[in-house]
């Protein structure tokens, strides 16, 4: 499954025709997104049952939300920024303690994902849902589904500095379990 | 990484949710509820306002119908802004909706003004008035937003024919 790109103008259209009423729009909105929203959503929330309840809980905020929605080209960063607050509103007790650290910014934003190899892809995959829910969650918006800093930022409400000392952080904490558990990120 | 695959029940359910939750009828319904309640308010409002020799025990009658009726003008604004959201051409009918039912309603009240020459009357068409520039205000908005969301989808699917 391949999301869209980033501001994408289809992407503000289809939050103008629903914005407008159109009815089409949203059986075109979910057909669009459902799948990058549930991926995410179910590797953050990591068990079936509770991603298939907060799915639902994000589409209703969807629903009932787009009317607000001021710039249509940010349909993308607003989506998994619903999702986010909505993940994070029933993972909240995992959450606590502070996050932020000083480091070099420049290190972070010219990574990429470290292996395409299938064994280490297992691997990651392993210590990815070993990860704390941020951690992993800033991974899989900037990895895997693609956003940009600016859109990550969006969706989580906080600037883009910060989102790359938790990208760094999560990477220096990807490694860590990778090495823990024997691989190489 | 692998995506996870949603599972294949999800897509229909989304979208049963979504007309359930865009159900035109629901939202058409709780209009009309803001409507009517804020038509009972002004009446018994007015009659409140302009009848000073009312025995203490119907003043508080009044006072509380009043009370009903702000209650669910409330509710209903709190439901359509909230639960049953209004979309551009929902939010066109229903300012049209809230123009011609406030025109009725203030007529009715010119008409019993006319009739009667009660103060009351007059009180209520005055609210009725007040109500009606409301109305007349949010549907020339919802209109305009109508308009820009027009222009702009046309635009974007000008720029999305060009490639």
């Amino acid at each position: 499954m391949t999301s869209p790109p980033p501001h994408d103008t289809g992407d503000e259209l289809l939050a103008v025709r629903c914005q407008l009423g159109e009815a089409a729009a949203f059986d075109d909105l979910i057909e669009r997104w459902h799948g990058p929203l549930w991926t995410y959503i179910r590797r953050v929330v990591g068990d079936e049952d509770a991603a298939l309840e907060v799915v639902q809980d994000v589409w209703i905020k969807v629903l009932r939300g787009i009317p607000k929605l001021r710039d249509g080209s940010k349909l993308r960063a607003w989506l998994f920024g619903i999702a986010r607050r909505t993940v994070m509103d029933r993972l909240r007790e995992r959450y606590a303690g502070p996050l932020e650290t000083e480091i070099d910014l420049s290190e972070v934003a010219a990574d990429t994902w470290p292996s395409h190899d299938e064994h280490e892809l297992q691997q990651l995959e392993g210590a990815l849902a070993r990860l704390p829910a941020v951690e992993r969650d800033v991974l899989t918006l900037f990895y895997l589904e693609d956003l940009t800093l600016a859109d990550i930022g969006e969706a989580l409400k906080v600037p883009v500095g910060t989102v790359k000392s938790r990208l760094f952080r999560a990477r220096r904490m990807l490694r860590e379990a990778m090495n823990a558990g024997g691989a190489q990120p | 990484m692998t995506h996870h695959t949603p599972p294949p029940a999800l897509a229909g359910e989304l979208r049963r949710l979504t007309v359930l939750e865009l159900s035109r009828g629901a939202r058409a319904g709780y209009v009309c509820l803001l409507l009517a309640a804020s038509a009972m308010t002004a009446v018994v409002g007015g009659l409140l306002l302009t009848e000073p020799s009312l025995p203490p025990r119907t003043s508080i009658a009044l006072a509380v119908m009043v009370a009903i009726g702000l209650s669910w003008v409330c509710f209903a604004a709190w439901v359509l802004t909230r639960r049953r959201i209004l979309l551009g051409k929902d939010r066109v009918v229903a300012g049209r909706m809230a123009v011609a039912f406030n025109s009725l309603f203030v007529a009715g009240c010119v008409l019993a003004a006319a009739i009667t020459g009660a103060a009351s009357a007059f009180a209520a068409m005055a609210l009725g008035l007040v109500m009606l520039g409301v109305a007349g205000g949010l549907w020339i908005r919802a209109r305009r937003q109508f308009e820009h969301l027009t222009a702009r989808r046309q635009q974007l699917e000008r720029e999305l024919a060009r490639g």
